[in-house]
């Protein structure tokens, strides 16, 4: 699937970190700081996971839903786009872009989503499809005879959509970082097969350093933090 | 042909001068437009918001996701996309005909070189298509459209997917009848590319016989009709066959020499199509490797775009009618207008299953059309898919679509690593 990478608008549409980490006007008017939106994101993710355990999609809905969001919050403001809503129509969207064979319509209120889907749709530009580091996951994995590192690794994965990783990395780009990650930490030696590689490690390790980051940050009370994030954006009836 | 007092010139979204109707879609209406930036004709269609309120219409959303993947000389081009008065409107290049009108037309002689060119056009497509790793899954005549400067374009996406994922199940519920794979038929639900082929195949000898090549009416016609035109196949020749899952024995005829089908056809031509119509999938002929065939490269050379003939009047209603021929089993008949094509089976994602019953499939059109036709060979069949036999409407399957579903997903709870 490497080479469909590389021609998709996934891959067109790689972002640098920097046009990800804007603070949209109309949100810095309310007060919210960067870390503020990121922890934002980060809620609105946990948010669609647990829509999406309610509703039994398969695990790369999840991903796509999770992705659409952040891609929406590039451009659209917290402000004029009700975070919840976003999600639950991101989840929505994403069960039908995927071919998410579950009906979730009926399991929605869907009157709100549908106004919501043309309008996200659109903040896209309309491009829908997503490529994700779990299939590249399972290969590496596989060829790297680590197979028992296979739910640590996926735990990981997991946790990279709390973050913007997905908008800035290819995918197997991250993968690489996760099993990075699992390696060392449990003491595999994965430095002869990370050598045979033909990728750029400072890059795989550029995004390990930031997962572990990220895992160092979500230490602090993130619960007190996320109410009072949400306190400052317009409320909802 | 159109009503000039009808021509609305309606600004939409400020870029698009609306223009008359060119026909009702699946989803929607289909109107032509005057591109006001690029002063290029184009087709918007205007897609329906679903009784069901499932937002904007699956078969609508797949063809954004994919057609925003696939820009290419031969597929249509996806110029743009907008909401505008809470429908969505998607705005194509315009196509003055397809390939079916050209079929149909008495008036056009096509030369083996004017084949050629279609052919070639329709192979590169599908080339493209798989090489992005989707699966267009309609093919036929209908749907390869034709620009006004002779090129051929792939159109409707609307059954198109993404395939690539090992072992990921799809729906055998797709391509209209007369342009499906045998394995499809007997209900495979691992398959690949080759199925694309094979409708290509069909488009390949409808054009030169200029009338549909297997004409089946009921699914188990459908095989009979290529078992007599290829013999039936032998396990030798396809191993896994026997293994499908509605696989049924068929009595053996020998394959009469392809020739006697193909009287006009030359040795290349015919060896080509052989290929394309190989019985094991895996053994089929690729869309790439037909394009690399010596069929192509010999004389005479594939006619070029611009020289191609147009049928006379486009898009006109009678020229898509067919003449029904009795004594081949009922016609499904084209819509009078593309736009408003019978779609079948498009249900295989689960999100039309309700309100499908007012979605006709070729099934249903076909036992339209003969009313009254004999249902004495209900109790042989011995599937359950096909609904010609009861000569009238379907009910809209819930148990059927539900089993789709579920094997499309594999497993909606599991979070399995192979579904990724």
């Amino acid at each position: 699937m490497a080479a469909n990478f590389w021609t998709s608008t996934h891959y067109q549409q790689l972002m640098h970190p920097e046009d990800v980490d804007v603070v949209q006007q109309l949100d810095r008017d309310r007060g919210i700081t960067l870390d503020d939106f990121k922890l934002v994101k980060m809620h609105i993710s946990n948010y669609i996971t647990k829509m999406a355990q309610l509703v039994k999609v398969r695990q790369r809905v999840v991903a796509t839903a999770i992705t659409y969001m952040r891609r929406v919050y590039t451009r659209k403001s917290l402000t004029e786009f009700d975070p919840r809503l976003v999600a639950l129509t991101s989840l929505y969207l994403a069960a039908k872009a995927e071919e998410n064979p579950e009906d979730i319509r009926y399991r929605f209120d869907i009157k709100d989503i549908l106004e919501m889907e043309m309008k996200i749709l659109e903040a896209l530009n309309y491009y829908l499809v997503v490529f994700h580091p779990y299939r590249s996951l399972t290969q590496f994995l596989q060829d790297a005879g680590m197979m028992d590192l296979m739910q640590f690794t996926w735990g990981i994965v997991n946790d990279t959509y709390k973050m913007d990783l997905i908008l800035i990395h290819p995918p197997h780009l991250i993968a690489l970082a996760c099993i990075y990650i699992a390696s060392v930490s449990k003491d595999k030696d994965s430095v002869a097969w990370f050598e045979e590689l033909r990728v750029d490690m400072n890059v795989v390790k550029n995004i390990s350093m930031e997962i572990l980051d990220f895992y160092d940050s979500m230490k602090n009370n993130i619960e007190e933090r996320v109410n009072v994030i949400f306190g400052k954006l317009p409320s909802r009836s | 042909m159109s009503d000039l007092d009808s021509l609305i010139t309606k600004k939409v979204a400020d870029r698009y001068l609306k223009r008359e109707v060119l026909g009702e879609g699946t989803y929607g209406v289909v109107y032509k437009a005057i591109d006001t930036q690029t002063n290029q004709t184009v087709a918007i269609k205007k897609i329906r918001l679903g009784k069901q309120k499932e937002g904007v219409n699956f078969t609508a959303l797949r063809e954004i996701k994919l057609l925003k993947e696939l820009k290419d000389p031969n597929i249509i081009a996806l110029i743009d996309a907008f909401p505008h008065k809470g429908n969505l409107h998607l705005v194509f290049e315009f196509m003055e005909s397809d390939l079916e009108a050209v079929i149909r037309d008495r008036n056009i002689v096509l030369s083996p070189a004017d084949t050629k060119s279609y052919l070639q056009m329709t192979l590169k497509a599908l080339a493209f298509c798989h090489k992005k790793w989707v699966l267009h899954r309609d093919m036929k005549p209908n749907n390869l459209l034709l620009a006004a400067d002779g090129q051929l374009k792939l159109g409707d996406f609307g059954l198109a997917r993404i395939f690539g994922s090992p072992d990921r199940r799809f729906t055998h519920q797709v391509f209209a009848r007369w342009y499906r794979a045998p394995e499809l038929l007997f209900g495979t639900k691992q398959y690949g590319p080759a199925v694309d082929v094979w409708g290509a195949a069909c488009v390949f000898a409808e054009l030169l016989l200029r009338r549909p090549f297997l004409q089946g009416s009921s699914d188990i016609d459908q095989l009979g009709k290529i078992f007599a035109a290829f013999g039936t196949p032998k396990p030798a020749q396809w191993p896994d066959m026997v293994y499908l899952p509605d696989y049924v024995e068929y009595q053996y005829v020998p394959a009469p020499p392809l020739r006697t089908l193909f009287p006009m056809a030359s040795d290349d031509a015919l060896d080509l199509l052989s290929k394309m119509f190989a019985y094991d999938p895996k053994a089929r002929i690729s869309a790439q490797q037909a394009l690399e065939h010596r069929y192509f490269t010999s004389p005479p050379a594939a006619t070029n775009p611009a020289s191609l003939p147009r049928p006379s009047h486009k898009g006109d209603n009678n020229s898509k009618v067919p003449e029904s021929n009795p004594n081949e089993g009922p016609t499904v008949l084209s819509p009078p207008r593309k736009m408003r094509r019978v779609m079948p089976n498009r249900n295989d994602g689960g999100e039309e299953n309700v309100h499908n019953a007012e979605k006709l499939d070729d099934h249903v059109s076909g036992s339209r059309l003969t009313t009254g036709r004999s249902s004495s060979r209900t109790d042989t069949i011995p599937m359950s898919i096909d609904f010609s036999v009861f000569g009238s409407r379907p009910p809209p399957r819930p148990t059927i679509n539900r089993q789709f579903i579920n094997e499309e997903s594999c497993s909606g709870s599991l979070m399995m690593v192979e579904d990724l």
